[in-house]
């Protein structure tokens, strides 16, 4: 019979691999989010969003766009006197809100994210112009039209392969993953 | 010659091709041996993560595991993003028996094994400690004199803690500048973020966070921005012009790869550290 | 099995109770222990109440019981208890057994059964063994009369001066050239606003005047052999270059030497003091001292300015370091504390931004006898700033750096803010996590200064910065912090930054404590034998911790474990001797083989080599009886009186039941 966990238990459980300490020991001292370079675009700066985990206030955390512009750049990480991976628990949001499909709308991250590792799979190797279709769709025509300048600019400079690149043992690669998550095609 | 494993990452062989012929170019000038790993993976940079956490190290394993097969010690990174990936999950790997299980147990479909058991560099880490800045110094025959340079390390180059002391004012990348003859500046953003993806997810807060390292580097008297990371370099030089259109700014500040700074001092010819012509110009004005 | 002896199961409430049966113990003690010589076995809620500890004395006086075995709770609590109701019932205390059937069973196990079963056991292996005690004398050591006092702080004056007022002779030994410490330095002293220095420096004069007290300034402990009431101390008087005895403290070496020195110390950088010099006008003892390393002199052999200009020819440049040895018996270590360094906080910008200060730095700016003549102003040593921003926790309640609270720091940051807008008229913001301010006169002093004002912004500081993004940052310092209180993220520009560092043990501490025989905690603060009980003193006899060597504190803290210290001090010496602990080890002189491993072995350097007769011999004042000794020495020479070998096999063999009939073996 399946335990119902607290919201911030399951977090909690998300955070494997993280070598930092709890979120409970959080002091709300506030470093963190005083340090965050992208804290002006978040709706609740990353104390609030600890707050709102331990008060396991699950709808209030997904619907903020917080984790998702989180850029983990670790600032946080390494100046917080608790001693939390706290870029590490905006991974775990991230994941969290995959693996739900709750996330604020118009976000253009999950999206991005998800397409990413469809490209790995079927690739083994990233490429940008495979990446665009994911996000191009949400911009403006003027923005649109920039980006494809910008692209004809790179490859005409070189910088672009028109084609992307494949790893030689894809297959191997493909039931590899498929061993961790049942994704990509085996066939 | 020592030999080291060398992982160039996606964004070199595309977008940021002047920074692996740079490398090469620089390595062959320091006798610095690269071995490209056959038939790595994309490292996942931030990407991975979001999605599954195990599957992200698993690819990162697969590229450690490659580096093992090879018998070479050292596994070198020129991206901050593919260095600490690597970094982070080789610690773990050697850490955690049940992860190092459950990975091996999916690296067996391409017949590999990986123990944790790479010394995982970044590229500068080579030159500075491997090489020495003396040598570095003494092979420089054509110092930068003069070139304000702002050593940009960006983010995932000192953060999160590695084996490095100091992750709020680290000094090397100031010591291999002064090494090649280039006059390194102090700014306080120098580790501040670039916004890294979120160029794509959220430009307006990336834009913003460019800015400010912008704002910062030319107002301390920077002519030149220096990196060590192909994402940072997009991220500064190719969307300066869209943050000028933000902010109202007029930037054009020259943004190159620590390797094609090196390559000018030693001497490497123009066209095999991809500098581009304006640059050149740049770096012949202000040196004697 | 001529002894009689008698068991008394405690139930120690629920304690014991709640998992071992105690009745059951207590019965089975009487039936299967009776051809061991168990005459009564008794069971009771309290064993160490008064009526628990009466049960005893009666069965003592009416059973003629020679030997007495108590299962209950761990002998660090009650050891002592129960030997007295002993020998207050005349049995020789050390007749007296006391076996844990809490610490080492009912609180550590949850099946019942198996911890009732456990808890025979360790009764059979306490009568056992008890078979074997002896009756014992405490030892008895004279205490010499005179102490030593270690730092010449408040912790410190305080408790020399309580010893000296009492009639007794102190010794106290100062390593800077004169006593006051960090509180001579302060500016005023929360929650009164007194100054610092004119409460202190009575103290200071009663100290450099009194006739009890021999005041040992610039000079260090070397060495401390001996024991408790015994000790003798090895002291370094440091060359001062200055014959003390001509010196009438005019000042005019100070005046006339040319070599300028910046001031670590005292000054904390801020200011200057020459190479001969008083470090503050008040000092006590009034002699300057030559700083050799600094001066003229001796680095090329010329100047000797203030050996022309003395008038009374007190300077002597062949003075030596002078090792003196003095007889104390007891020792009291004030020694103080360190600054954090806040430099291993880079984005705080010390040291790289000029006008950020520390703690002690401000103090220097504020007090009127400090180097800018308590005129609070910028490195510039002009400027006057407009806004102030005061830092709450520098290096403190941190895994990165001290995870401890410096309790002090909350206090101090207040007063900061108080004195910045006394002598500025600027808008001072403090940023806290927490605003910590438990004592006398402490919270109505944050409501003083909520109503002056004060800005207050709950959020730890994240940087402090030169970057100027708005026109108004430009040219000013910038801290960046997240309001909590309103969750955003706030640049607030300022003129000056005080960070409100951390108190941190002092660097040599455990060098120190390993002098005098005692321990650091990992944070290196000293160890006090009990951390709510017994504050003053250490594990060590003889040797006590008074201020904040004992862990971060104010000065009425510092004060009270000063004279608490001292209190314990005089107890001891009122006494005239004290008894020691006859637990100790001994070695068989015939047995011993003079091989020497036991000597280094000891902790307490308690075991001496008799290079006559090559054997090794226990100093049973020293000795602390815990068999590492008795363990080590391969001959087997050397045994415990309380632990002797006969004592533990038997012990053991009484816990693996082997001391019982066959058929009487439980299941």
């Amino acid at each position: 019979m399946a335990v119902e966990l607290s919201f911030s238990k399951e977090i909690e459980n998300m955070m494997y691999a993280s070598h930092g300490k709890p979120i409970k020991d959080c002091l709300q001292c506030g470093t963190c989010s005083g340090t965050c370079p992208a804290v002006e675009f978040m709706d609740n700066s990353p104390r609030e969003i600890i707050g709102l985990i331990r008060a396991d206030m699950r709808d209030d955390v997904m619907k903020s766009n917080t984790y998702w512009t989180c850029a983990s750049c670790y600032h946080c990480t390494v100046r917080c006197p608790a001693g939390i991976d706290i870029a590490d628990m905006m991974y775990s949001l991230k994941r969290y809100s995959m693996w739900k499909g709750t996330y604020k709308e118009g976000l253009l991250g999950p999206d991005f994210s998800e397409a990413f590792v469809k490209m790995i799979v079927n690739s083994g190797r990233s490429f940008e112009p495979i990446l665009a279709a994911t996000y191009l769709p949400k911009y403006s025509a003027g923005d649109i039209v920039r980006e494809g300048l910008m692209a004809t600019g790179l490859v005409l400079s070189g910088k672009m392969p028109l084609l992307p690149k494949k790893v030689k043992r894809l297959k191997n690669v493909q039931r590899m993953v498929r061993r961790i998550i049942p994704i990509g095609d085996t066939k | 010659m020592k030999q080291y494993a060398y992982f160039p990452g996606c964004s070199l062989e595309s977008l940021s091709k002047n920074y692996n012929i740079s490398t090469q170019a620089v390595a062959a000038e320091l006798g610095v041996g690269l071995q490209e790993l056959e038939d790595w993976n994309c490292c996942g940079a931030t990407a991975y993560f979001p999605v599954d956490e195990l599957l992200a190290y698993t690819l990162v394993s697969r590229n450690l595991a490659i580096a093992e097969k090879t018998g070479l010690t050292d596994f070198v990174a020129p991206c901050s993003a593919c260095y600490k990936n690597a970094y982070a999950t080789n610690k773990y790997l050697k850490g955690d028996p049940d992860l190092l299980e459950h990975i091996n147990f999916a690296l067996e479909e391409d017949d590999l094994q990986v123990e944790g058991k790479m010394k995982v560099r970044h590229l500068i880490e080579v030159f500075i400690e491997d090489v020495g800045l003396e040598a570095i110094k003494e092979k420089t025959t054509n110092p930068l004199k003069g070139l304000r340079v702002a050593p940009y390390y960006g983010c995932q180059i000192v953060r999160p803690r590695k084996d490095k002391e100091d992750v709020e004012n680290p000094q090397f990348f100031e010591q291999l500048l002064s090494a090649i003859g280039a006059e390194p500046i102090d700014y306080a953003s120098k580790t501040r973020c670039c916004g890294g993806s979120l160029i794509i997810t959220n430009r307006k807060a990336a834009l913003d966070m460019v800015y400010k390292l912008l704002q910062d580097a030319v107002k301390s008297g920077a002519n030149v921005i220096a990196t060590t990371c192909p994402m940072c370099n997009v991220n500064v030089e190719v969307y300066q012009g869209q943050v000028n259109r933000e902010f109202g700014t007029n930037f054009s500040i020259p943004v190159v790869y620590f390797t094609q700074l090196m390559g000018m001092a030693l001497g490497v010819e123009p066209k095999r550290i991809g500098v581009s012509a304006s640059m050149l110009s740049l770096a012949q004005s202000t040196v004697g | 099995m001529t002894e009689k002896i008698g068991v008394y199961v405690c139930h120690c409430g629920t304690n014991i109770a709640g998992v071992v049966n105690v009745a059951e113990v207590s019965t089975w003690a009487k039936d299967k222990l009776g051809e061991n010589g168990v005459v009564v076995s008794r069971d009771y809620k309290f064993m160490c109440s008064s009526l628990g500890q009466e049960l005893i004395q009666k069965d003592i006086k009416e059973l003629g019981l020679t030997r007495v075995v108590v299962a209950a709770c761990s002998p660090h609590l009650h050891e002592k208890t129960f030997r007295n109701a002993c020998k207050g019932a005349d049995l020789n205390p050390y007749l007296c057994e006391l076996v844990s059937i809490r610490e080492q069973d009912s609180w550590v196990h949850t099946d019942k059964v198996a911890a009732t079963e456990k808890a025979k056991a360790i009764v059979s292996g306490g009568v056992a063994r008890v078979e074997h005690h002896e009756a014992l004398t405490p030892l008895r050591v004279p205490i010499h009369p005179d102490s030593l006092v270690v730092g010449g702080g408040i912790a410190g004056i305080q408790a020399a001066l309580e010893i000296a007022d009492a009639g007794y002779h102190v010794y106290l030994v100062e390593r800077e050239p004169s006593i006051g410490g960090h509180m001579a330095q302060f500016d005023k002293t929360f929650p009164t606003l007194d100054c610092s220095a004119c409460i202190l420096t009575p103290k200071m004069v009663d100290v450099g005047n009194h006739p009890n007290i021999t005041l040992l300034t610039w000079s260090e402990v070397t060495k401390v052999d001996g024991f408790v009431g015994n000790f003798a101390v090895t002291i370094k008087k440091k060359a001062r270059y200055i014959k003390e005895a001509d010196c009438t403290g005019c000042g005019i070496c100070q005046e006339k030497c040319p070599k300028k020195v910046v001031d670590d110390v005292f000054e904390a950088g801020m200011g200057n003091r020459k190479a001969v010099y008083v470090p503050f006008p008040q000092a006590v003892p009034k002699y300057p001292v030559l700083d050799r390393p600094n001066c003229t002199y001796f680095i090329k052999g010329t100047c000797k300015a203030c050996e022309k200009f003395c008038p009374t020819g007190a300077i002597d440049f062949t003075q030596q370091d002078q090792d003196i040895t003095v007889q104390v018996g007891n020792i009291i270590l004030a020694t103080g504390w360190d600054l954090f360094d806040v430099k291993r906080i880079p984005q705080y910008g010390y040291g790289r931004l000029a006008n950020v200060f520390t703690s002690l730095e401000f103090e220097r700016l504020s007090n009127a006898a400090g180097p800018t003549g308590g005129n609070v102003v910028l490195r510039d040593g002009k400027t006057v700033p407009k806004t102030v921003g005061i830092v709450h926790c520098v290096g403190s309640r941190d895994q990165n750096y001290n995870p401890y609270c410096s309790a002090i720091c909350c206090m101090q940051s207040l007063k900061f803010a108080h004195l910045v807008h006394e002598k500025t008229g600027a808008e001072v913001y403090n940023f806290y996590i927490d605003i910590r301010t438990p004592s006398k006169g402490y919270e109505e002093f944050y409501q003083r200064l909520l109503e002056e004002g004060t800005h207050f912004v709950r959020g730890k500081v994240a940087e402090v910065s030169n970057v100027a993004r708005t026109p108004q940052e430009e040219g000013r310092l910038v801290v960046q912090v997240e309001d909590t209180l309103i969750g955003k993220q706030r640049r607030i520009p300022v003129d000056m930054v005080i960070l409100s560092a951390g108190l941190q043990a002092r660097h040599d501490a455990k060098e120190v404590g390993k002098l005098f025989g005692i321990s650091c905690s990992a944070d290196a603060w000293y160890i006090e034998r009990h951390p709510k009980l017994d504050p003053v003193a250490t594990m060590t006899e003889g040797v006590f911790i008074a201020g904040c060597a004992q862990g971060p504190k104010d000065i009425p803290a510092s004060v009270a474990q000063g004279a608490a210290a001292a209190a314990r001090v005089l107890g001891k010496i009122q006494q005239k001797e004290i008894a020691l602990e006859p637990v100790r080890a001994t070695v068989n002189a015939d047995a011993c083989s003079g091989c020497r491993i036991c000597n280094d072995l000891c902790p307490f350097n308690a075991i001496l080599f008799h290079e006559d007769t090559m054997v090794s011999e226990v100093n049973p004042a020293l000795c602390q009886g815990c068999g590492t000794c008795v363990a080590g020495c391969p001959a087997g020479a050397i045994s415990g009186t309380g632990f002797s070998n006969e004592q533990i096999l038997s012990q053991i063999e009484g816990l693996l039941l082997l001391n019982i009939k066959a058929e009487a073996v439980p299941a």
